[in-house]
């Protein structure tokens, strides 16, 4: 027996040598990127769509190999209708997209209003301490915007020091409740806020100065060229960055789940009760769909603005801006700047205080300080932040190779439908996503809904877009005859994108990935949606600890999740900046 | 080692024809030069020969194989790019040392294999094996490099890094060696040492060699074969001094050398079997050329005119009166441009130092050697 194995063997293996040698390799990679947006992104979209209609589960992998599946697919295919859509009509899901609309048409209006002021000080003054002041101004952007909402309850909750403050002022009751709308709108609008800054900033700084200097050459006085000139050029990025915070505001999960009151229906609060309260297939599947079809509208009409916005802008490249340098314009404006930040830099502190506090109750202070509960956090949660580590680490890998594998295709081969299918994530909210594969991946063939894997997977789906913009321009740099020198020397394709392309990529690899590794230890939505209990990571402790009242250790955590996101933030500019080669 | 064979060899992308049935038989150990003006196809033959382009049709043999479906990687066909293309990553001995690397990588146990493959990223990961040291070593030192083996490639000046290509190249003991424009990047002075050091050492090799180039001095002074190319097709083939001497027509006379040529018309044959051939009414030649023909292009280079001085002995035939219209003094030679009847004609002469020159509006007389009137 062994003998003939043994003479078998040899010969066999060869033939599937020589078989394999007759395969592209890179075709096969192809592929495998192929399947993966098909399984892991058109699927699970195509899926929740027929879902929709059905209102029961739809089992599409099933099908292909089950015919007792597709029969009972085919079935409930034809028993399709708009039913389940008439629940918009009226009811908990017409006031939950009505309020959600709501809240970010608001929260843009307000934001941009806000950042026109700033945008102008940064780009058009010499605004002093100018420098520092950017800096602030990106901070709320790396804030989870959960932890922001913990900030908050420490400032507005019923003992909150701002409102026990507002109190010793003479005056009663709360100055702002912390389970408000009011206060959902503050959060997202002071923490959403420089999205819309810094392509502000651009736009001012770009607006033909060269019309302005016209103008003010016809005696125009400045504010009047300001209002007339300068403005209008600039406000085709100001439409651009409000439809941005639209889509920003519209699929924000962290905020509404924490401080939403029983009364406020929000769109991504509902679908989350739905998928996780009620396993109500229907109405997840249909709130889905309408979520991730406002996405798409406002993120196509942000594109379609940003296009047409390019040829009007590079007509010229601006020499020297004049800066505005009255007094009273900085001065005012510095007053301005530091007062927007009042109010998100006071909710990272109160987080910071009250994760050093023994206890605060209705006072200003905490009663005493104490490094217990950082000891608690290491000690008790020491496997949160490893998970955190392993799911943002495994997101990573799946999304370093698969956007590296992408970029090629796309710089080199022209591969559109790569490049149009792995910019889809961008318009799908992560809760939307989340339903999507909870109820795709929920039975055989592919039974994948509560284990880590799928979880993974979901972050790196989520934030492809992300990585494929940091690879895609590095790949762009590097000239094809180095790739071709190296097949030239023998190398298969495969092996010369790894050995020479890959490296070379590095820089925008790694700045990519760190940036991907950040977003997933801040992302709320999915994890909260999808992580399975004994891989809970750090995001997950925070608000099971919120939700349970933990809010010491809750806030020792969140601190942590800052200042790694910091430090890896920092890391990731300092590379992008000084790119290796 | 191997001879190169192209058989009608044809290239279509979508919105042009780059080739349109190129045929090329060069021999082992042979240095052939692909020469044309920008656009004729060049780049694109040496790229279908490396395996970098697919053909529309036509076959290519490397050392008597079709190699029409072996893939670029194996076709052993080392290239030296135009812009180089070294690895950035690797230093000098790394970049040349890849080919062998790889090769390693695709031979060997499995754990032999994934050393190699550390190697490959990154040289903290593993040393390389005495054998490519040495090779490498030695290619190095062949093209005078051996003591940059350890800098960055970015720290080279042109010439080395032209240089470290080369190396690249030759370390893999390629079949044929491929130069696409490979010392366009280069100043006048490091081009003309480059053509030296690279003839000398595909002779060393005996190495067969496919040069592409733009330059017709470079052509003619390196290669044994020229290929003259245009709008995707070969012209000509032949070696340099048949090139020269011979063109087969008027794009080649014009590209291998500068010219004059002019219409003329066959008269008949003389006495000495020389071909009468009239141009104007003034001047009528005499050409050892043969042709059929009756309209005919008639070709002088300019070195072939001989001006006559008082001293010279008297010539009879092809003897023309002529004014001079601009002296150009090269420093090995000057350059008349004259007038004959009408025509304007380039003539050159070594320059004597105890001749004197001529000056604008001078009448002299010159000789064109029946030889040297060539009719194509
Ligand atoms: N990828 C391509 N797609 C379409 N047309 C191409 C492509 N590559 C080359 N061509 C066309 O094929 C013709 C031959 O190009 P090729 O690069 O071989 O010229 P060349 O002789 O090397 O010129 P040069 O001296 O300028 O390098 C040109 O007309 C060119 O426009
Ligand atoms: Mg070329």
């Amino acid at each position: 027996m062994s003998s003939v194995n043994q003479d078998k063997q040899p010969k066999k293996d060869t033939k599937f040598r020589g078989w394999l040698r007759t395969i592209d390799s890179l075709k096969v990679m192809k592929w495998v990127v192929y399947l993966f947006f098909f399984l892991f992104l058109v699927l699970p979209l195509v899926s929740v769509f027929l879902v929709s209609f059905t209102g029961q589960p739809v089992n599409l992998l099933g099908s292909l190999v089950n015919p007792d599946i597709m029969a009972t697919n085919i079935e409930r295919l034809s028993n399709a209708s708009f039913e389940h859509y008439s629940l918009l009509l009226g009811g908990t899901y017409f006031s939950a997209l009505q309020n959600s609309l709501a809240l970010a048409i608001g929260v843009s209006i307000l934001v941009i209003l806000m950042c026109i002021p700033l945008a102008y000080a940064f780009a058009r003054t010499t605004m002093p301490y100018k420098k520092t002041l950017a800096a602030l101004c990106t901070i709320p952007l790396i804030v989870p915007t959960f932890i922001s909402a913990a900030g908050f309850i420490i400032m507005f909750g019923r003992t909150g020091w701002v409102n026990t403050m507002y109190q010793s002022l003479g005056f009663d009751g709360v100055l702002i409740d912390a389970y408000s709308m009011t206060s959902i709108v503050l959060i997202q609008v002071f923490f959403f806020f420089p999205f819309a800054l810094w392509p502000m900033v651009a736009a001012f700084k770009i607006a033909d100065i060269s019309l302005e200097e016209a103008s003010n050459n016809m005696g125009a006085k400045n504010w009047s060229t300001m209002v007339f000139i300068t403005f209008p050029l600039a406000i085709p990025g100001i439409i651009s960055a409000a439809l941005l915070i639209f889509t920003v505001s519209f699929s924000d999960f962290g905020t509404p789940i924490i401080l939403a009151p029983d009364g406020l229906n929000l769109i991504v609060v509902e679908a989350y009760r739905e998928i996780s309260g009620f396993f109500n297939w229907a109405g997840a599947s249909i709130l889905t769909i309408v979520m991730v079809a406002v996405a798409a509208i406002f993120f196509w009409l942000q594109r379609y603005v940003t296009k047409n916005m390019d040829y009007g802008t590079l007509s010229g490249k601006p020499k020297g801006t004049k800066l505005n340098d009255s007094k009273i314009v900085t001065r005012s404006l510095l007053v301005f700047t530091i007062l927007v930040l009042v109010l998100p830099m006071s909710a990272i502190f109160s987080v910071l205080l009250q994760s050093f506090a023994t206890t605060w109750g209705t006072g200003l202070l905490p009663r005493g300080f104490t490094m217990d509960h950082y000891a608690t956090v290491f000690t008790r949660s020491g496997d949160n932040i490893l998970n955190s580590i392993l799911l943002a680490g495994g997101a990573l890998i799946i999304s370093v190779i698969v956007a590296t594998l992408v970029s090629y295709f796309v710089v080199r081969e022209n591969t559109s439908k790569l490049d149009f299918m792995s910019s889809i994530p961008l318009i799908v909210p992560g809760i939307a996503l989340g339903i999507a594969y909870i109820q795709t991946f929920n039975t055989a063939p592919l039974q994948l809904t509560g284990t880590a894997f799928l979880l993974i997977v979901a972050y790196a789906v989520r934030r492809m877009p992300y990585m494929i913009r940091s690879t895609m321009g590095t790949m762009m740099a590097i000239k094809s005859d180095i790739e071709e020198a190296a097949v030239n020397l023998g190398a298969s394709k495969l092996v010369a994108i790894i050995t020479v392309v890959g490296p070379l990529m590095l820089p925008g690899i790694a700045a990519g990935s760190i940036l991907v590794f950040v977003t997933v230890i801040k992302e709320t939505s999915i994890t909260v949606l999808m992580a399975p209990s004994d891989w809970a990571p750090m995001s997950l402790m925070v608000f099971q600890n919120l939700l349970r009242g933990e809010v010491y250790t809750a806030s020792a955590m969140a601190m942590l999740i800052i200042v790694l996101v910091i430090i890896l933030q920092t890391a990731a500019n300092k590379i992008t900046k000084n790119s290796l080669y | 080692m191997g001879s190169v064979q192209v058989k009608n060899l044809v290239k279509k992308y979508d919105k042009a024809i780059a080739l349109k049935g190129v045929d090329l038989d060069i021999k082992e150990g042979e240095f052939y030069a692909l020469l044309g003006p920008s656009g004729c196809g060049k780049t694109t033959t040496m790229r279908c020969i490396a395996g970098f382009e697919t053909p529309t049709s036509g076959e290519i043999l490397i050392g008597d194989k079709v190699v029409n479906n072996v893939p670029a990687n194996r076709r052993n066909c080392g290239m030296v790019f135009q812009s180089y293309a070294l690895f950035p990553h690797y230093n000098v001995f790394e970049n040349v040392a890849y080919s062998l690397t790889i090769r390693d990588l695709y031979s060997g146990s499995l754990g032999q294999r994934i050393k190699t493959f550390g190697r490959l990223m990154s040289k903290r990961l593993g040393k390389p094996t005495k054998e490519i040291e040495k090779k490498v070593q030695d290619a190095l030192d062949y093209v005078e490099l051996g003591h940059l083996a350890d800098r960055g490639v970015n720290e080279l000046s042109g010439g080395q890094q032209q240089r470290v290509a080369l190396a690249r190249a030759l370390v893999m003991e390629p079949s044929v060696l491929l130069m696409d424009e490979p010392l366009s990047n280069l100043d006048k002075k490091l081009r003309n040492t480059m053509r030296t050091t690279i003839r000398k050492i595909q002779q060393d090799l005996k190495i067969t060699t496919i040069f592409v180039t733009h330059d017709q001095e470079e052509a003619m002074s390196m290669a044994d074969h020229v290929a003259v190319m245009r709008d995707g097709e070969i012209v000509q083939m032949a070696t340099p001094t048949e090139l020269y001497s011979n063109p087969k027509d008027p794009f080649v006379a014009d590209f291998v050398g500068s010219s004059n040529i002019y219409k003329g018309q066959v008269l008949k044959k003389n006495e000495k079997g020389n071909t009468v051939v009239k141009i104007t009414d003034e001047i009528v030649l005499e050409s050892e050329t043969h042709t059929d023909k009756s309209e005919v292009e008639v070709l002088v280079r300019p070195e072939g005119i001989e001006i006559i001085r008082e001293a010279s002995t008297p010539k009879t035939e092809n003897v023309v009166e002529a004014k001079v219209k601009v002296s150009t003094y090269l420093g090995p030679t000057i350059r008349y441009d004259i007038e004959l009847d009408g025509m304007d004609v380039m003539v050159e002469e070594e320059f004597q130092p105890n001749t004197a020159l001529y000056k604008e509006g001078d009448i002299i007389k010159v000789h064109l050697p029946s030889e040297r009137v060539l009719l194509i």
